[in-house]
């Protein structure tokens, strides 16, 4: 190796810099925890791999603290770069692999936790959402290690999950995740976090998860709506409506919102705004500062090209007035929609406020069974204007704007919170619910 | 009349001939009644069932229909306005326009849904209603009289019993102002396009109704489960709650003029001293001015203005008002930041029958064309017609009512008045109707709203952008955005259509949208009117007034801003704005495309059949 490379690019530096500050702003890392890295050929042609300094704050990454160093030898790269360097070049070094990512997601570490006598392997996370089930896969692998940080034991055994599985869980600590991209990476990272909220509040609402992951085994295909689309990792920065400047910012700032807010993990769900005769499209509505996704005009006739997401936008706009549509997988309204009243053997088709605002904005919110068809959540939507669907997450509309229908899940989230957290203290759901929506 | 299978309904429509001087009930087709609901609704589809969109507006042959709708006599807030349609003499499209008080909701008690009164008396006539009873009667012996003394007399007339309620033209009606108002409760008004002016031409001075008929719901848990959430909606909405009562419709003025939309001297530019907005402000008219707040017929919200001001000539006059819409319309419009002056023409023209928007927008129109030598003085006798005339306001609204002098040009409306100066272009109008006091090169959403409401440029059909733009919590619509502008305001105009229909009030908008509508119609009807129906409902009333509009000779040329708006650009935010051609031209071809209407404005055949109205293409 020649020369010192101790400065990034500005468009890598600032990839970095981005999902550093996204990690965080999602609690997914203490303030100097985690560490990503990706390997690229360099302009010089020689194989690299590009890691953030040990003990960087990756929620305020300075461009000095992205490292350089040699993929296939060691070099004095590594001085300043990650303590987990030795796994991510391991796990670099797997077929198809360009970067990988380490995060301490708490949700999922505390879905994963348990008291069993170490050392011992604990059982698989098993995921009961639709996105981690589809991007994950039905078992997630998760490891106990005796020094789970840096050690020759998790360097040995972490790229051998990751060759059979884009995710493993470090028992207590966190997760580790590869991808194509560091923006897969982060995908994956927050798809796991996601799975373990929806865990969490189920267990909060005393949902037995151990009966919904028999239910999901005996019939993985009735128990959640359609797959999610796949992650694709090109294209995030086309923008096909530059010349709707006002709409562009209200894409980017409603993205923003839905990946802060936690109305969705990373690149996921969906948003759209009607044209007359084509949609302007986010397929990956949740979107970080600093990291965009692809915003396409798409033409409203159906096309058998079409996925699963972009097609149903096109059925409620086909089937209805609507100027905006939004697709968002909220962790406390996933869980929320299985939830069974105390005394009750099935779980409730509706999710009724308990908090001011939430009754300000709806009495109640439909929930649909996976299996909804268009036309059936077409007319909820028109008479909610936004439904849960089991398995399948939170669809809402609006009459005029994208502001209009993000308020929709935001107000969902808010909704399913205090409803959770009432349950969790004990409190009757039945006797705080206004009697009015009972009549609703 | 036998009982009407759908409850909500009395399944009495009246229909007066005036030329004939009779009146009967005839029965309510119960198709019509669910396919168009009622107000604005069932008053199109009655009027183009009675009248070809070709007659002449103020001969025998055009007629005017009032419908009530089933929400109207139930609890339902706000649910007790009437809905005038009519072809109107100063637009020559389909004129539509509504109102307050408590008049609609006693027109429903009266036992009748709709009224249509066509043909025209030899002397005037008014029609007297109660349940069971309908006549024409003499009213020679209030014909001049001012609305409120109308009003009073007739009201005093009734003798004993429920108190009468009383819907009448003044002055300006019976001299066929073509944008003469028809006022009830002395202060309400069924002000747009010129109804007073219809009744004129019919010599009709007046309709006296009373009754004591009430309508139950067919499912009442269904009607109630709407009924409180709406309640409980518009008491937690700030707009409804507390800036309507507080500051009224004029509390808009400071905020229009914040975001750079308050319209000067003839739509010229929107720059003002922020001093002299602050002189004509909902703040200053409720520290100097506002008596009370008042409301309309079961109405929580109570925007109405009980005033006081000084008079022109010593001691105090009472009334009501100004809103918004005249505040500026007849103020800054016109140069003009003088409160009392405003405020007392704002009396006369109430008093006089006159829309006071439509007077607003023809003065700011006689004042540039005499800035630019086109009324000289020897029109004016001796009337100060500059920018900023007070005088010009409160002397020329009582000329303008009796069309004496100057007046009589104004009678006329903005673009006669212009046009008969050979600068029809300086008529601020949208189908020969004034702009309201929304400039619309600020907004490309609203100016889409102005050029294809089905009356000409008005907020309340076209939609009103500036209420979800920019206080309408989370239903920010970008402003400039030309592809989101048809849609948005495709979606604002039907929800105008399904308030009008229902017979509630627009503010209501600011708490919440259609659903508790849905809930509480469906509920008292017994059938299923959910959101989605209601849509249907507001697709066809809004094709059906666009046929009656093509009938009445209207093109899409006609959907168009005046050249001011797309050659003058206006300072928003720092940056120039304008409407122009090319915009105005996409955001009206996309605008037919998302109603289902070929490039040149016509609702295509197959649209019409999805709607059930094939015979509106006759």
């Amino acid at each position: 190796m020649s020369g010192p490379r101790w400065r990034a690019t500005d468009g890598l530096f600032r990839e970095f810099q981005a999902l550093g500050r996204a990690s965080l702003v999602l609690d997914t890392q203490d303030s100097h925890s985690g560490n990503m890295a990706l390997r690229r050929t360099n302009e010089r042609g020689e194989d690299e791999i590009v890691i953030t300094a040990t003990g960087s704050q990756k929620g305020d990454l300075e461009p000095s603290q992205i490292c350089f160093l040699s993929a296939t030898e060691t070099d004095y790269g590594y001085y300043k770069a990650s303590s987990e360097t030795d796994i991510h070049a391991r796990i670099l070094a797997l077929p198809g692999v360009r970067a990988s990512m380490h995060a301490h997601v708490k949700d999922l570490i505390l879905a994963t936790l348990d008291d069993a006598p170490k050392p011992g392997k604990p059982p698989d996370f098993v995921p009961v959402d639709p996105l981690a089930r589809h991007h994950l896969g039905p078992a997630v692998p998760v490891d106990w290690f005796a020094v789970p940080s840096g050690s020759t034991e998790l360097t040995r055994v972490i790229p051998e999950r990751l060759a059979d599985h884009p995710l493993t869980i470090i028992f207590g600590h966190g997760a580790m995740a590869k991808g194509r991209t560091l923006r897969e990476a982060f995908f994956r990272l927050m798809v796991g976090n996601y799975a373990g909220a929806v865990v969490r509040n189920m267990e909060r609402l005393r949902i037995d998860v151990g009966a919904v992951r028999d239910g999901i085994a005996a019939g993985p295909g009735r128990a959640f709506a359609g797959p999610p689309p796949d992650y694709e990792v090109d294209g995030d920065e086309r923008s096909d409506f530059r010349d709707e400047e006002e709409i562009l910012r209200e894409f980017v700032k409603a993205g923003h919102r839905v990946f802060e807010s936690r109305l969705s993990p990373f690149h996921t769900g969906s948003m759209s705004i009607r044209g007359v005769r084509s949609m302007l499209y986010a397929p990956k509505a949740s979107m970080p500062r600093d990291v965009g996704g692809p915003l396409l005009s798409v033409p409203l006739a159906p096309d058998p090209s079409d996925d699963p997401e972009a097609a149903l936008h096109k059925a409620i706009y086909a089937g209805s007035d609507f100027q905006s549509v939004m697709h968002c997988h909220v962790a406390e309204a996933e869980a929320s929609a299985r939830f069974v009243y105390p005394g009750e053997t099935e779980p409730a088709d509706r999710i009724i406020p308990i908090d001011a605002e939430g009754s300000f904005l709806y009495l109640v919110i439909p929930v649909l069974p996976p299996d909804t068809g268009a036309e059936e959540l077409i007319r909820n939507l028109h008479e909610y204007k936004v439904a849960v669907v089991r398995g399948g997450g939170v669809w809402a509309v609006g009459a005029q704007s994208l502001s209009e229908v993000l308020h929709h899940p935001s107000s969902v989230r808010e909704i399913c919170l205090y409803r959770i957290g009432a349950f969790e203290r004990g409190l009757d759901l039945r006797r705080m619910e206004p009697a009015k929506a009972k009549r609703w | 009349m036998p009982d009407f299978p759908i409850p909500g309904y009395h399944g009495r429509v009246l229909v007066a001939d005036l030329s004939l001087g009779e009146i009967r009930p005839v029965p309510l087709d119960p198709g019509t009644a669910l396919s168009y609901l009622g107000g604005r609704g069932l008053a199109t589809r009655l009027l183009c069932d009675t009248i070809d969109p070709a007659c002449e507006p103020l001969g025998p042959d055009n007629a005017f229909v009032i419908a009530s709708s089933p929400l109207v006599g139930s609890t339902a807030p706000t649910a007790g306005r009437g809905h005038m349609v009519f072809k109107s003499p100063l637009t020559g499209v389909i004129g539509t326009s509504n109102s307050g008080g408590t008049w609609g909701a006693a027109f429903k008690s009266a036992g009748y849904d709709a009224l249509i009164v066509k043909g025209a008396a030899a002397e005037p006539v008014m029609i007297d209603l109660a349940p069971g009873r309908a006549e024409i009667l003499p009213a020679g012996h209030v014909w001049g009289k001012t609305t409120h003394e109308t009003n009073d007399v007739l009201a005093a007339d009734a003798g004993p019993g429920r108190p009468a309620r009383i819907l009448c033209i003044g002055p300006a009606g019976e001299n066929l102002v073509r944008f003469a108002a028809v006022a009830n409760d002395r202060n309400r008004v069924y002000g747009r396009c010129g109804p007073g002016a219809v009744w004129g031409s019919k010599r009709l001075k007046a309709i006296r109704v009373r009754g004591r008929e009430k309508i139950a719901a067919a499912d009442p848990e269904k009607y109630k489960s709407g009924q409180e959430q709406a309640i409980y909606l518009l008491k937690q909405a700030p707009v409804t709650k507390r800036l309507m009562r507080d500051l009224g419709t004029a509390g808009l003025v400071e905020l229009i003029n914040l975001i750079a939309m308050l319209p000067h001297k003839n739509f010229q530019d929107c720059l003002h001293r922020d001093e002299d907005v602050d002189r004509v402000s909902g703040e200053t008219l409720a520290k100097t001015l506002l008596e009370k707040a008042g409301s309309c017929y079961l109405c929580p919200i109570g925007c109405q203005r009980h005033t006081r001001v000084a008079g022109r000539d010593g001691g105090e006059e009472r009334g009501e008002g100004p809103e918004y819409e005249t505040v500026v319309l007849t103020g800054p419009l016109c140069g003009i930041y003088d409160l009392a002056a405003i405020t007392r023409a704002n009396y006369r023209a109430n008093e006089l029958g006159l829309d006071t928007m439509s007077y607003g927008g023809t003065l700011a129109c006689a004042m540039e064309l005499a800035e630019r030598g086109l009324i000289g003085p020897e029109e004016t006798n001796g009337i100060d017609l500059a920018f900023g005339s007070a005088e010009a306001l409160e002397t020329l609204v009582g000329l303008t009512a009796r069309r004496e002098g100057l007046g009589a040009a104004l009678a006329e409306g903005a673009h006669r008045l212009a046009a008969g100066r050979g600068r029809p272009e300086l008529a601020m109008t949208v189908k020969k109707l004034e702009i309201p006091a929304y400039d619309p090169r600020a907004s490309f959403t609203q100016a889409l709203g102005y050029m294809t409401s089905p009356t000409g440029a008005c907020h309340l059909r076209g939609g009103y952008a500036v209420s979800l733009a920019f206080f309408g919590g989370a239903k920010e619509i970008p402003r400039f955005s030309l592809l989101q502008a048809p849609i948005a305001i495709r979606n604002m105009q039907n929800m105008g259509i399904l308030q009008d229909s229902l017979g509630i009030c627009r503010f209501t908008g600011y708490a919440f949208s259609a659903d508790p509508w849905a809930r509480m119609a469906s509920g008292v009807t017994g059938r299923d009117l959910s959101v989605a129906k209601l849509e249907e409902i507001e697709n066809r009333v809004a094709t059906l007034e666009r046929c009656f509009n093509l009938g009445a000779g209207a093109t899409a040329e006609d959907d168009a801003l005046p050249d001011r708006f797309a050659d003058v650009p206006i300072l928003v935010e720092g940056r120039e704005r304008r409407v122009t051609r090319e915009d105005q031209e996409r955001m009206k071809r996309d605008y037919y495309a998302v109603r289902g209407w070929d490039a040149a404005g016509r609702p295509t055949p197959g649209l019409l059949r999805a709607l059930r109205i094939e015979e509106a293409r006759r």
